[in-house]
């Protein structure tokens, strides 16, 4: 297995602020990685500097081999990079066709392959049909899969996404996970930066969840919700200290958690088990339960645990 | 924005080896390609074509019917009025090409296209020159329309067809010299409101403190200092008397003050475009 990214202590400042704080990170070729986080964790500074578009402050990072700061030129030429939003404005005079035939010579795709590529790339993404259209009159949705389309022009050994799906309505997000499992099919390593906990649990195979510019945990969606818990009970009640203090020490808890909206959630091996000692902990000390319900963990606990926050209030937030 | 200030403020990391030359062919595939992006975005703009390339020409007969009579014929030095305006409407069109030239940049400066086009690998130098080419080939076409109409309208070059070609070449390396400098500025000025600022304090000036429309010896004599000092003196100049009096020493003159200046602008936008990118032009 060859190291794609391979970063150490990779640290960024702008000023005083770290914006990416000794990240070490480790992606395999062929991976999914995920990077996930919420707005500010870094993310887009990470892969500013993964794509040699801004020198690392300290620290090291390579990709494909290659230094970012020391060899710029030679990552260049084997990473595609879509944009978190490309200004597709200062091109919207120009047709699909013609973007993407500009983006293949700039990848240095030869002639007499090029035309080939881009009606593939074109297809791959479903815009052929709308290749002669300018492209000032095309919808968000139709503009991220140009985008998409362009990445993969010149076969990168490695694929960045920052945010591919940031604003997209359902359908255009189902077809771009369509493409990114398209892309796990032909064993294209790929970065995805996301905010969105289902994206990342859908199609990545390995995600490191970066909080304040640091890693706070890496491994797989499963074994990452598996050392959670096998499940949650989320419980709301006008006093969720109470209860929290009354289940504390019990041998069938593994760690409780109250979030942000005042909803407690305990993570138990089984909720089978869980759930009456619950009630009958309640009972005993007198607490009004609102809501109770249990679900497996989802990578929105495994931040929880990890940060003390939710990624979902965030979201909502920003 | 803020990202674009802290990349040139940082230092740049010492190539651990040499870094990997883009290849000719490449190079000119990446120029032909980028090129082809700003004529398919003109071709776009009917209008913007149209008006662009007919505008010089239209001043030309603007001031040479309404203004010829107005003109003391002594103090010009000719009778031909038109022939008098020619080189100083070329002047004139390249500074205003000069400010539209560098808007593009500007845009893909802001919008972050830039960013996109320079994590590709290509050489940071092609992405100037196909501006430039562009540039060229759009002034090229504004000045032999001018030049078409100033000659249907009784102009005759008097240093022949050779001295027009020297004159287009002269007009071509003012342009280059202009563009290189108001590149410079796109690239420096934090955001665009600052480049039309400054682009609307100097122009007009740079004109009207020029030998454009006004012959110096007519000139307070402040002025004529000032306007010696002013590169786009030179220009008209070699032009002008190509135009009137045909070949004489002091074309050769004007024209290497001429070369010198492109020189130095040339220098000035490559270390400014080198130094917002980050990394040494190649």
């Amino acid at each position: 297995m060859t190291r794609v990214i391979d970063t150490e202590s990779l640290t960024r400042a702008f000023g005083e602020r770290l914006a990416v704080d000794h990240l070490d990170l480790h992606v395999d070729s062929g991976d999914i990685f995920g990077l996930l986080g919420p707005n500010g964790a870094g993310k887009t500074t990470t892969i500013r500097m993964l794509t040699t578009l801004l020198t690392p402050t300290s620290g090291t990072a390579r990709v494909c081999g290659f230094d970012v700061s020391g060899q710029p030129g030679e990552v260049r030429r084997r990473i595609g990079y879509v944009m978190q939003s490309v200004p597709w404005q200062v091109n919207r005079l120009l047709k699909a066709r013609e973007i993407v035939e500009i983006e293949a010579a700039l990848h240095h795709v030869p002639r007499h392959t090029r035309r080939d590529l881009v009606d593939e790339a074109l297809d791959l993404v479903g815009l052929l049909a709308h290749a002669d259209r300018t492209i000032g009159e095309f919808s968000g949705g139709m503009h991220k899969r140009l985008d998409l389309a362009c990445g993969l022009l010149h076969q990168p050994e490695l694929l960045v996404l920052d945010e591919p799906t940031l604003g997209l309505d359902v359908q255009s997000r189902h077809r771009v996970w369509d493409y990114v499992v398209g892309l796990r099919d032909k064993g294209v390593t790929v970065l995805l930066a996301t905010n969105y906990l289902d994206e990342a649990d859908r199609l990545c195979n390995r995600l490191t969840i970066v909080d304040k510019g640091s890693s706070v945990v890496t491994g797989s969606p499963t074994e990452l919700k598996r050392a959670v818990a096998a499940d949650v009970v989320q419980v709301a009640t006008a006093a969720p200290h109470r209860l929290q203090a009354a289940i504390a020490g019990e041998p069938w808890v593994k760690n409780t958690v109250l979030t942000e909206s005042n909803e407690l959630h305990i993570y138990v091996e089984d909720a089978s088990v869980a759930l009456p000692a619950v009630m009958r902990l309640s009972l005993a000390h007198d607490l009004r339960l609102e809501r109770v319900a249990y679900t497996q963990p989802s990578l929105d606990d495994v931040f929880l645990l990890h940060t003390g926050r939710e990624l979902r209030d965030l979201e909502v937030g920003a | 924005m803020a990202d674009q200030t802290l990349i040139r403020k940082q230092t740049t990391v010492e190539p651990a080896t040499k870094p990997e030359r883009t290849s000719w062919e490449e190079w000119r595939g990446e120029v032909t390609a980028l090129t082809r992006r700003w004529f398919l975005q003109l071709v776009r703009e009917r209008l913007n074509l149209l008006l662009s390339i007919t505008q010089p020409a239209i001043w030309l007969l603007f001031f040479g019917s309404a203004l010829g009579r107005a003109i003391d014929r002594d103090a010009i030095g000719t009778s031909n009025y038109v022939g008098f305006m020619l080189a100083g409407v070329i002047a004139f069109t390249v500074v205003t090409n000069t400010v539209t030239g560098a808007m593009p940049l500007l845009w893909d400066k802001e919008t972050g296209y830039l960013d996109k086009l320079l994590s590709m690998p290509i050489a940071r130098s092609s992405l100037i020159v196909s501006r430039f080419l562009f540039q060229f080939a759009l002034g090229t076409a504004q000045v032999l329309l001018v030049f078409l109409v100033a000659v249907a309208t009784a102009v005759d070059v008097a240093s022949g067809p050779v001295g027009a070609i020297v004159i287009l070449a002269a007009a071509g390396l003012l342009s280059m010299a202009l563009t290189a400098l108001s590149t410079a500025l796109a690239y420096r000025v934090p955001s665009h409101g600052t480049f039309f600022a400054i682009m609307g304090f100097v122009t007009l000036p740079l004109v009207f403190l020029s030998n454009a429309f006004v012959p110096l010896d007519s000139m307070p004599p402040w002025m004529a200092i000032v306007a010696r000092l002013n590169p786009l003196t030179y220009a008209i100049e070699a032009m002008r008397i190509l135009v009137l009096d045909g070949w004489d020493g002091s074309v050769v003159r004007a024209l290497a003050v001429l070369g010198l200046f492109a020189v130095a602008s040339l220098a000035v936008g490559a270390y400014e475009f080198r130094r917002h990118t980050g990394e040494r032009v190649r």
